[in-house]
């Protein structure tokens, strides 16, 4: 007896739909088999489903029983068929109708209980755009599914209670409400507030610039000046991901199934610091099914680079494409896939590799050569990606102690901060509408802050008065400043207005930008 | 010339030869050798009476100088040798912009070593001043070392200079190279200058050649908290260096100069020019800052903390106080200049 079960296969954040068809043969020597290129994973499915149900009380059948997934010549991986292929061989023996218009998609355990399963956002997506009725579940699932409304959601805990709920038994498995969501948004005090950090003055401005503007900042200092902290501290002055943001942010880490059971939209905007071992597979994504990589989780949000010049070469040179595209590309030879990656860089560098040169006490122990090659490192087309370079330097504990008598003086805290960041991305949101309605007709993609705009809004948006030219004009010729650096700094300077509310670039915000020109 | 090294070289290897009727000690092949010789690198032999007497006078002088550039017997009149750290801060900076740029206008002649810092700044400032200037080479004289300091090489030759050195060819330097061309600065030189000085650095040997030589040596006082001050303050203190305080002091030992500045300013903070210029034209947060920078070179932040003025208005404040040349910055630390 042959039995269609509907599922569905993740492709990167791509939805395919797959068919599990079943079949249970009355002749043939009692066999299990699964074709349409399953990988390892898929094939050891045959196990769990089979242990699975025979622990749901239901007898597992001695005939030939062969699985095919369909369309066959994809290559097929993960657990998520185990579900379609029990509900396929339940329905052959028992007779019951596998329901036409829904979607079975999840891992089993031995037990035969449901495990939560990567990818359920997607799914639950891919439902709603294919006309689908609804999906069946793991029951730690839900949650994340549930972000998408208009689709049944019928969170299962085991084999057993989705048999007696598909054989007619009313009140076994209740439809998921999405009222269990909590949708509100509270940002969490994980980092540290901003005005935890002692002095750095300058930093903490370049920050609320990076924060406001969505521009890449490169922090240069000695060890203990505070690079890491800082960088910590940024996540906590920006302002909460918007629904369209926080949607797609929530389906690259469905994706990459990072959300924990019963997790549900992300709407803090995400800080991700790898390590300088990393892989370049694991910073931009990668792997035979290519999976997000860090760059992508910190979509949206911040990646900090810690110890930037440590990182090996050809792993910071991947990031030059999702740098000025915003977008990363994957081909491996079982297809391509494109991740979003827009996100404010966060580079921390020592100047040298002992770490001490410039410091104001300590001597630096590197030779000239030695700092040379050191900075060299980070290569050209990557630091002209960077908008801000800021100096971190050491901040004195006698500085520190008399900070501690002055206490009285206004630091702002994050919250302070992320209100006026709040406002200078509105600013910028209002700026790029009608640019964005051009960009949805041509395919471009978005622009949500200054540092995505290209030169041709440079000269709609960022007209310099004469006296503000001159000023530019004149730091040119002194900074020694390319035409790169030129750009970036009139970039800067508009968030540096869009800061104080500024409608055109005013002196001060351009003799201010120039503070975090290259050095 | 070119023609006569031909020449030179066609007759040596004929002169080689199996069917040569001359022997190598045929006096043509020795002197199209010294042609060649001399059209690849130029030297001055012991013997000349072009070699600087200065130098012939020490103990033990190079029997060669190589050298680039145009020989003069006038450069090498009246010579300060100024020497001090690779890891120059930026008070050394300031000395380096007061000192030298005074002295070297008045025509006496820079000598160094061409490292990066203190030496590299010497020679630029002197450059910068009109002067002229002399880079001694710990290695072979076709090489330029360190390499990034090209532009500064071409400047010192363009503009009268020269380029010496005891090693011919590309011969690269070697750890006991330094010292010995550390002789060669401090026997050329009528006096030696120490800007600034780590305990134990190559700056410390050159003074203590110029000593042995006796010739006079100054040393810049600095603060006691530095390490690269440490060893000019020492050798004030053990009394092998005078301490400077002002241009004067040092050109006391060139007192047969061949002018003299009408106005003897001495080497002073207060009375730099340009900054109290500056003071005048500008008004409220550029006051305080300059101010606070006339005592100490202080960077952002600091200033930002003393002042209790936000990064964001002291920013714009320093940037157009930095281009209108009020201010200086070497490694985040902001001076009047």
């Amino acid at each position: 007896m042959l039995v269609k079960v509907n599922s569905a296969a993740n492709y990167g954040i791509k939805t395919v739909r797959v068919d599990v068809e079943v079949n249970v043969a009355s002749k043939g020597f009692p066999t299990f088999d699964i074709v349409g290129l399953p990988d390892k994973a898929v094939a050891e499915s045959k196990e769990r489903v089979k242990t699975a149900i025979q622990n749901s009380g239901l007898d597992f059948p001695d005939k030939k029983i062969t699985v095919n997934l369909a369309p066959a010549d994809l290559p097929k991986e993960g657990s998520f068929y185990d579900l379609p292929i029990a509900v396929g061989i339940i329905s052959a023996l028992t007779g019951f109708e596998v329901p036409k218009k829904f979607i079975f998609y999840g891992e089993l355990s031995l037990d035969g209980g449901l495990r939560h399963t990567k990818g359920s956002l997607l799914i639950s997506m891919f439902a709603k755009e294919n006309g689908f009725d609804g999906v069946y579940m793991p029951f730690d699932c839900a949650n994340e599914a549930g972000i998408v409304s208009e689709v049944i959601l019928y969170p299962t805990r085991n084999i057993e209670s989705l048999y007696r709920h598909l054989m007619g038994e009313l009140g076994v498995i209740e439809v998921f409400s999405r009222k269990e969501i909590d949708f509100s948004f509270e940002p969490t005090v994980n980092g540290f507030d901003m005005s935890e950090i002692l002095g750095q003055e300058q930093a903490k401005r370049a920050l609320e610039i990076a924060a406001a503007g969505g521009h890449n900042t490169l922090l240069l200092g000695p060890p203990g000046g505070g690079k890491t902290m800082l960088a910590k501290a940024l996540p906590t002055i920006l302002p909460p991901l918007s629904d369209e943001e926080a949607l797609e942010v929530t389906k690259i880490h469905s994706a990459a199934g990072v959300i924990p059971p019963g997790g549900s939209l992300i709407r803090e905007r995400q800080c991700k610091s790898p390590h300088h071992t990393i892989s370049y597979a694991g910073l931009i994504g990668g792997g035979t099914y290519p999976k997000p990589g860090e760059i992508s989780l910190a979509h949206r949000g911040v990646l900090f680079l810690d110890e930037f010049a440590e990182f090996p070469r050809y792993v910071l040179e991947t990031l030059r494409q999702p740098m000025e595209d915003g977008i990363i590309s994957i081909s491996r030879s079982s297809g391509s896939v494109t991740f979003p990656s827009r996100f404010i860089l966060i580079a921390a560098s020592n100047p040298c590799p002992c770490g001490y040169f410039g410091h104001p006490k300590k001597s630096c122990s590197c030779s000239e050569y030695q700092i040379e090659r050191y900075r060299k490192k980070i290569s050209g087309p990557i630091l002209d990606r960077i908008d801000l370079h800021v100096d971190v330097r050491p901040v004195e504990i006698a500085d520190l102690n008399i900070n501690s008598q002055f206490s009285n003086r206004k630091v702002q805290t994050s919250k302070e901060i992320r209100e006026k960041v709040i406002r200078a991305r509105k600013i910028q949101e209002e700026r790029f509408k009608v640019e964005n309605i051009l960009a949805q007709k041509e395919k471009y993609s978005k622009i949500f802050t200054n540092t995505e705009m290209k030169n041709k809004h440079l000269s709609k948006y960022c007209t310099l008065s004469p006296e503000v030219d001159n000023l530019l004009k004149r730091a040119v010729v002194k900074f020694n400043l390319s035409a790169r650096a030129y750009f970036k700094i009139i970039k800067v300077a508009r968030t540096i207005a869009d800061l104080s509310g500024g409608e055109q670039i005013g002196v001060e915000d351009m003799g201010e930008a120039l503070q975090y020109r290259v050095r | 010339m070119v023609l006569c090294a031909i020449q030179a070289i066609l007759s040596y290897f004929r002169g080689s030869g199996p069917s040569s009727t001359h022997t190598r000690q045929d006096p043509i092949d020795y002197l199209g050798l010294f042609v060649i010789l001399r059209f690849m690198a130029k030297f001055v032999d012991i013997n000349d009476s072009k070699y600087p007497t200065l130098l012939k006078n020490i103990p033990n002088p190079p029997k060669i100088l190589y050298y680039k550039g145009e020989w003069g017997s006038e450069i090498f009149e009246n010579c300060l040798a100024v020497v001090g750290s690779r890891k120059m801060t930026s008070y050394g900076t300031q000395i380096v912009q007061r000192l030298v740029m005074e002295i070297a206008s008045r025509g006496v002649t820079i000598v160094s070593g061409f490292m990066s810092g203190v030496d590299a700044q010497a020679h630029k400032i002197a450059l910068d001043a009109g002067g002229k200037t002399i880079a001694v080479m710990p290695c072979g004289i076709d090489l330029i070392h360190p390499g990034n300091q090209k532009e500064l090489y071409n400047r010192i030759l363009g503009s009268g200079g020269l380029i010496l050195s005891e090693y011919e060819g590309r011969e690269l330097p070697q750890l006991w190279t330094y010292p010995k061309r550390n002789r060669i600065v401090a026997g050329l030189s009528k006096s030696a200058l120490v800007i600034e000085a780590a305990l134990g650095s190559g700056s410390l040997i050159t003074a203590d050649y110029a000593c042995k030589f006796n010739r006079s040596v100054f040393a810049v006082p600095g603060s006691i908290l530095s390490s690269v001050s440490a060893g000019t303050l020492n050798l004030i203190k053990t009394g092998k260096a005078k301490m400077v305080t002002e241009v004067e002091d040092v050109l006391s030992v060139f007192s047969d100069m061949l002018f003299k500045h009408p106005s003897d300013t001495p080497f002073c903070a207060h009375s730099h020019p340009k900054r109290s210029e500056g003071r005048e034209h500008t008004e409220g947060v550029s006051r305080a800052v300059l101010d606070l920078l006339e005592s100490e070179p202080l960077n952002i932040d600091e200033l930002s903390r003393e002042t209790q003025i936000t990064p964001d208005i002291l920013g714009f404040t320093i940037t157009t106080m930095l281009l209108d040349g009020t201010l200086s910055e070497e490694k985040g630390r902001y001076y009047v200049s």
